[in-house]
């Protein structure tokens, strides 16, 4: 394999066609070693479960960055294979449609597949779980209780009527227009665990992310349940302590707007 | 994939001619972590997973939903906007137009409690959850009942035996 892998330099002008088997479990990238080596330090939140009595520790990890892959899922997993396999963290697709890897890195909520490694060698990047949330290990937190919400919302569609052709239920092209920026929400809880309002009252509170797919089967012209689904958010927990902090729309990692949702959820509400 | 992490970790280690070549490269130091200060505000419990009365533990229930109130959610939400949008105009008129209007004075001074009250209301709310501190969070609200009331039999004395609210502040400013 270290073999191939030289050959494979060979191809560096066309980075596209190096084999797949170079690329398949980061990205790396050929230099030639005359290049001034480019370390980069980075703080890794630690925390073993298998010893519970002691205290969560930041450990720090140095790479060369002209060796590693532009994006922090690049570093974290070279860190994994190279130097700690002990370090946990989740990623699954790491092109950002999984939102598997989402960790607060250098202060903000993002997933780590869409978030360059800032090329500033001189200031070492800091990677935490997810604020706020129970700890699994190192960086995978547990999202057990914001799953159970997403289910308390009843995320499918509910009819009762069949759809006249007996087909497939219509919608016309702008009704299908108001689920665009609500349904491409992958559930990274990037939102909600920005959230403030989430971090106290994460047990009642639904947070930015449940919220927005809250709406999402509101604004659904296919969905015959809207008056339940109000009635269900109708509380003082559920929705109203959203107050319009909108770190929610400035932490989202697709760009989507929460506060927004939330905002017509409370005016859907009111009216 | 044992050999090309060597291999690359090696290259690595040649071209930084730093002190990679040990073992456990780049794993230097072990930081202690402090999230917070030693003495904290309320730490949180540890996680527990409210399930169904059977099944008190099981994950993959729906989170419960949180029981209605007539005057809390949506009709709580209005009114609460509605004070809020209605002090505008209230607060901006005596400076605009001077008005020592005593029902103007009356309804601004029923908005600014009204406000106030909501407002810590929610503050309550946000940072002493009943599960957490049940007999200090019904506390707070009762002697935020009792701030409220003393606030406007307050108002109420000043507008009706003193001078009023405005032209109270004014006095004050042109002093």
């Amino acid at each position: 394999m270290a073999s191939l892998r030289t050959t494979s330099r060979l191809f560096a002008a066309r980075p596209m066609f190096r084999p797949a088997t170079f690329a398949r479990s980061y990205a790396t990238v050929d230099t030639n070693s005359s290049e001034q080596p480019k370390m980069k330090t980075f703080k890794i939140y630690r925390w073993n479960p298998d010893q519970p009595s002691e205290k969560p520790q930041m450990q720090s990890y140095d790479l060369d960055l002209n060796k590693t892959g532009p994006m922090m899922l690049d570093a974290l997993i070279r860190i994994k294979n190279e130097l700690d396999p002990t370090l946990t963290f989740r990623r699954s697709c790491r092109e950002g449609i999984c939102g598997s890897c989402a960790m607060n890195i250098d202060g903000v909520n993002t997933l780590a597949c869409l978030c360059r490694i800032p090329t500033e060698t001189s200031q070492e990047s800091r990677i935490y779980p997810l604020p706020h949330t129970y700890v699994v290990k190192d960086l995978v937190p547990d999202l057990t209780h914001f799953y159970k919400q997403y289910k308390s919302i009843k995320p499918y569609l509910q009819r009762d009527t069949p759809s006249p052709d007996g087909l497939e239920y219509r919608q016309s092209p702008e009704d299908r227009k108001k689920l665009d920026g609500l349904y491409e929400c992958i559930l990274c809880a990037c939102c909600s665990t920005s959230c403030p309002s989430y971090w106290w009252n994460s047990e009642e509170y639904l947070g930015p992310a449940i919220l927005l797919q809250s709406y999402r089967w509101l604004a659904d012209s296919r969905d015959e349940k809207t008056a339940e689904r109000k009635q269900a958010l109708d509380n003082s927990m559920s929705v109203y302590r959203c107050h319009t902090i909108l770190n929610c729309t400035r932490t989202c990692p697709k760009g989507l707007n929460p506060g927004r949702a939330i905002a017509e959820v409370k005016k859907m509400l009111a009216t | 994939m044992a050999m090309f992490a060597r291999s690359s970790l090696l290259r690595q280690s040649l071209a930084t001619r730093s002190p990679l070549l040990q073992r456990n490269v780049g794993v230097s130091q072990m930081v202690a972590f402090h999230a917070s200060a030693r003495k904290q505000i309320l730490p949180p419990l540890p996680q527990e997973i409210k399930g169904t009365p059977d099944y008190p533990r099981i994950v993959n229930d729906p989170a419960p939903i949180p029981e209605s109130h007539p005057s809390e959610g949506s009709y709580h939400w209005s009114f609460e906007r509605l004070v809020c949008l209605g002090l505008v105009p209230l607060t901006l008129a005596p400076f605009a137009a001077g008005s020592l209007n005593p029902v103007m004075d009356a309804v601004l001074c029923s908005l600014i409690v009204a406000h106030s009250h909501i407002g810590f209301q929610a503050a309550i709310i946000d940072y002493f959850r009943p599960q957490r501190v049940p007999k200090f969070s019904s506390f707070l609200h009762w002697l935020l009942r009792g701030f409220t009331l003393t606030t406007a039999v307050g108002l109420y004395e000043f507008e009706t035996n003193d001078v009023g609210l405005t032209e109270g502040l004014r006095r004050i400013w042109k002093a």
